[in-house]
């Protein structure tokens, strides 16, 4: 990775802004973008967080308890898009946008007016997605989309019209994505410091660089399949109806062309990210550089090419099984590289645990057994039984929760001094990273037995003998929900004071972002930093 | 040596993005229409 041989000026810029809600609205500021990027995520997870405790609330003893099915098919799906589409993917582009331009010596994003608008078609989508459930309570319609997240044809064709307010929202969502990416891109092709080869580019902005491309080459996807999805329901088209001549498992096929690649969409930057903390905390270089930056591309490449192994139980004819779950299980080989060398790039370190430490490591073991359970399912043999059980529901949050969320908190621990130019209080940190971790076990660990003892997910009801696990899950779930509190707590008391961040926050942090002082001026890198 | 970005040199970077930009935008718009007429 580069270093530096000259620092930024420590000076502030005296420039207009214009203030209050003008400012967000108007600006252009990278810095400021990401901030708004980092807060609508924040906001979008505890509405899909509340949206979900509603469903554990539901299961938390067998029968009906709290609210009709259609009811609870709703807040599946809702949850699922607003944690996916709302909360993850933003968070990911807030880091992008604040720290991108940092590390690679830019004086900004390429494209700033693509990027305010980028953010500002997010809040309408988030609205119009949750919109419909507002409008049933005032007696309009039938509430929100209750497909699943998964938009699955027919149901989907036949749903009420939380189908057609889904689809505009993941319209919107898409188009905004891919002004993101296309920024991203750009960004970093053309912006980059002086002497910033592509092989001296901090990982987190590789992972984004990947992230990017599969964005551009599966939302359009994403959005072809929803807009024909929209034709069916309204103008007499029948790409997904059989008795039209259409066919249900195209929907699946393109659906998943994008939603695997979605996948890793919410991961790369994440692993991007872990070899910065790690290398800082172990106070050692990254290991295996370009071998991290070879795996990233390979499974880019690879993540497009094993969608199917999403619907097997769909029926396909048997070379396409096994090429499916080979390619499938070839994902592995690129994901053991990255685990070797982030376990590589703390062996024999002087490591310390701070938060943003404990996060990371949390994160290896749980995003580890992610990986395992997922070699399990893309088994053909083994997928049959496990395939829409809450096996797969654990499997999925070991990937995006402790993948993904416990991955962006490693960030937001990690890089909150520089942004707010004031140290978060560790105690309250550590307190957070162990409930999280413990309680996240006691939710999902359950749903793996339960999905072995044969629950299908996406029920209301469930039969006696799952009783027990689903209200370990339910209790578990509560308590992880609850200490998210204190994480909110955490940044919002960072963002108002706190100690004194110095401009290299951590000890053993390296990078051009820890050359800026913390937090860094408006404007930043009008100098060009000299890479050597 | 500390050098400022230059205007000039700002400029042909923010061109060269825009022209990718539009290509990437276009590629991507490509991929969605071509999806509308698949068929299996």
């Amino acid at each position: 990775m580069s270093s530096v041989t000259t620092t930024h000026p420590v000076e502030q810029h005296a420039e207009y802004h214009p203030g209050g809600l003008l400012r967000w609205l108007t600006t252009t500021n990278h810095k400021d973008i990401g901030t708004m990027y980092m807060t609508f995520a924040l906001i979008m997870f505890f509405v899909g967080g509340i949206m979900i405790l509603a469903v554990r609330a539901e299961l938390f003893q067998p029968g009906l308890q709290l609210m009709k099915p259609e009811f609870f098919n709703q807040l599946i799906g809702v949850h699922a898009l607003v944690m996916i589409f709302a909360a993850l993917m933003p968070a990911a582009t807030g880091f992008a946008n604040w720290m991108i331009p940092l590390m690679i010596g830019a004086p900004d994003m390429a494209l700033p007016r693509l990027n305010n608008w980028g953010f500002w078609l997010l809040p309408p989508a988030a609205f119009l997605l949750t919109l419909p459930f507002s409008l049933a309570l005032l007696g309009f319609g039938d509430g929100a989309i209750a497909t699943g997240w998964t938009f699955y044809a027919p149901l989907s064709v036949q749903g009420g019209w939380g189908v057609d307010f889904a689809i505009l929202a993941v319209h919107i969502l898409g188009i905004s994505s891919i002004m993101g990416s296309i920024n991203i891109i750009v960004t970093i092709f053309n912006m980059r410091a002086p002497g910033m080869t592509m092989m001296k580019l901090p990982l987190f902005a590789w992972g984004w660089l990947i992230t990017a491309f599969l964005l551009i080459a599966t939302l359009p996807v994403l959005a072809g399949a929803v807009t024909m999805l929209l034709t069916d329901r309204h103008f007499g088209t029948h790409f997904f109806d059989a008795a039209g001549g259409g066919d249900p498992i195209l929907f699946q096929h393109l659906f998943w062309f994008f939603g695997h690649p979605e996948v890793y969409i919410l991961l790369l930057p994440v692993w991007g990210l872990m070899p910065h903390v790690l290398s800082t905390f172990s106070r050692k270089p990254v290991y295996g550089y370009k071998a991290q930056v070879y795996s990233f591309i390979a499974i880019g490449i690879l993540s497009v090419v094993v969608w199917a192994h999403h619907f097997f139980t769909a029926g396909m004819p048997i070379p396409a099984l096994i090429y499916f779950m080979f390619s499938t299980m070839a994902i592995s080989l690129p994901l053991a590289v990255l685990f070797f060398c982030w376990i590589a790039t703390m062996w024999k370190g002087a490591m310390s645990f701070e938060t943003p430490m404990l996060f990371a490591v949390g994160f290896i073991v749980l995003f580890g057994i992610a990986g395992l359970t997922g070699l399990i399912l893309a088994d053909v043999a083994a997928d049959a039984q496990y395939h829409h059980s809450y096996f797969v529901v654990a499997h999925f949050h070991y990937a995006l929760f402790a993948g993904g969320i416990m991955g962006v908190m490693t960030g937001v621990y990690y890089w909150l001094p520089k942004w707010t130019g004031h140290m978060y209080n560790e105690t309250l940190g550590k307190l957070h990273f162990w409930l999280t971790v413990i309680s996240f076990n006691l939710t999902f660990i359950p749903q793996f037995f339960l999905g072995l003892a044969g629950m299908p997910r996406r029920i209301p009801d469930y039969a006696l003998q799952f009783a027990e696990f689903n209200a370990i899950s339910t209790i578990g779930a509560f308590i992880l929900g609850l200490s998210q509190l204190l994480f909110a707590w955490n940044v919002w008391a960072c963002v108002r004071g706190g100690k004194k961040a110095e401009s290299r926050s951590w000890e053993g942090a390296e990078g051009l972002e820890w050359e800026l002082p913390s937090p860094p001026p408006h404007h930043t890198w009008e100098i060009q930093p000299q890479i050597k | 040596m500390e050098q400022p970005f230059s205007n000039e040199d700002l400029e042909r970077r923010r061109a060269a993005s825009r022209r990718l930009g539009w290509l990437i935008a276009a590629a991507a718009l490509l991929l969605y229409l071509a999806g509308l007429f698949i068929k299996r």
